[in-house]
């Protein structure tokens, strides 16, 4: 099960602070993803960049993740954007009717050069 | 000819089992040939209809069990989920509200619009003070259901 449990790794590229999630998110392990987005905003993080392309599995609770992480971004005057959504996990967004809620770009690079 | 019969798990009412739920529905997967889509939209509707009974069937408390019944049928996949809490019948959930134009969606009930999505009937009863809630997903199975031989 190593292989599905969920990974987060931050890093930067100038002001933007990316966030690599990769593995599966679900109601057990949502909460660990929602704590690492709001230690980065409580730690003056103004733009995350999250990015999906490694999640593997995801269940409507990574959704509730990431509409309560925006919310606290705003709050904290700061922004959240996600990229590497693809094949059946950017399905599951578009399901879910969560495509058009969040600021979506294609690849990391697509990412960064709009930010 | 004969289909394979029903597989039977029981889990705790534990987020942590989830992960154990979609590995078992793997092992499923594998043994039945269910298509690697069909067996991912599966996987994701089992764990938001069993998230759910989890998080709100017995508001007391404790320990519960909660029984899932997969079987293989000609026309594809039957998962019967059954737990002994409240009364929840996932086809009567509201709609959610289109989100206000400029507004962030409310989270509430996304889980069963998309499980709604993902498998092509939802079935419920209430039976013996149980909740039954049955999701059909309509799929060609491979070869283990046309006669593959279980060694």
């Amino acid at each position: 099960m190593n292989n599905t449990a969920l990974r987060m790794q931050h890093s930067h590229a100038g002001p933007v602070c990316i966030l690599s999630v990769g593995g599966r998110i679900d109601s057990g392990n949502a909460a660990d993803l929602l704590d690492r987005l709001n230690g980065l905003l409580s730690s003056g993080e103004k733009t995350i960049l999250l990015d999906l392309k490694e999640v593997l599995y995801l269940t409507s609770a990574a959704f509730r993740v990431l509409l309560v992480a925006s919310d606290e971004a705003e709050r904290n005057a700061a922004r959240m954007v996600l990229c590497g959504l693809a094949g059946q996990v950017r399905e599951l967004f578009e399901m879910g009717g969560l495509l058009e809620a969040f600021t979506v770009h294609g690849s990391r690079e697509d990412a960064l050069a709009r930010l | 000819m004969p289909l394979p019969p029903t597989t039977h798990i029981v889990i705790r009412n534990n987020v942590a089992d989830l992960a154990v739920l979609t590995a078992a529905m793997g092992r499923v997967g594998d043994e039945h040939g269910i298509p690697e889509k069909a067996l991912f939209q599966l996987q994701v509707a089992l764990d938001e209809i069993v998230s759910n009974v989890i998080k709100y069937a017995w508001p007391e408390g404790g320990a519960h069990d909660i029984e899932i019944r997969i079987t293989p049928r000609e026309e594809g996949i039957e998962i019967e989920i059954i737990d002994d809490g409240r009364m929840f019948d996932p086809r009567e959930a509201p709609k959610r509200d289109k989100p206000l134009p400029g507004q962030r969606p409310q989270p509430g009930g996304v889980g069963v619009q998309m499980t709604k999505q993902l498998v092509d009937r939802v079935d419920y009863a209430r039976i013996d003070n149980r909740n039954h809630t049955t999701l059909t997903k309509l799929c060609a199975l491979g070869s283990a259901v046309s006669g593959r031989k279980k060694t």
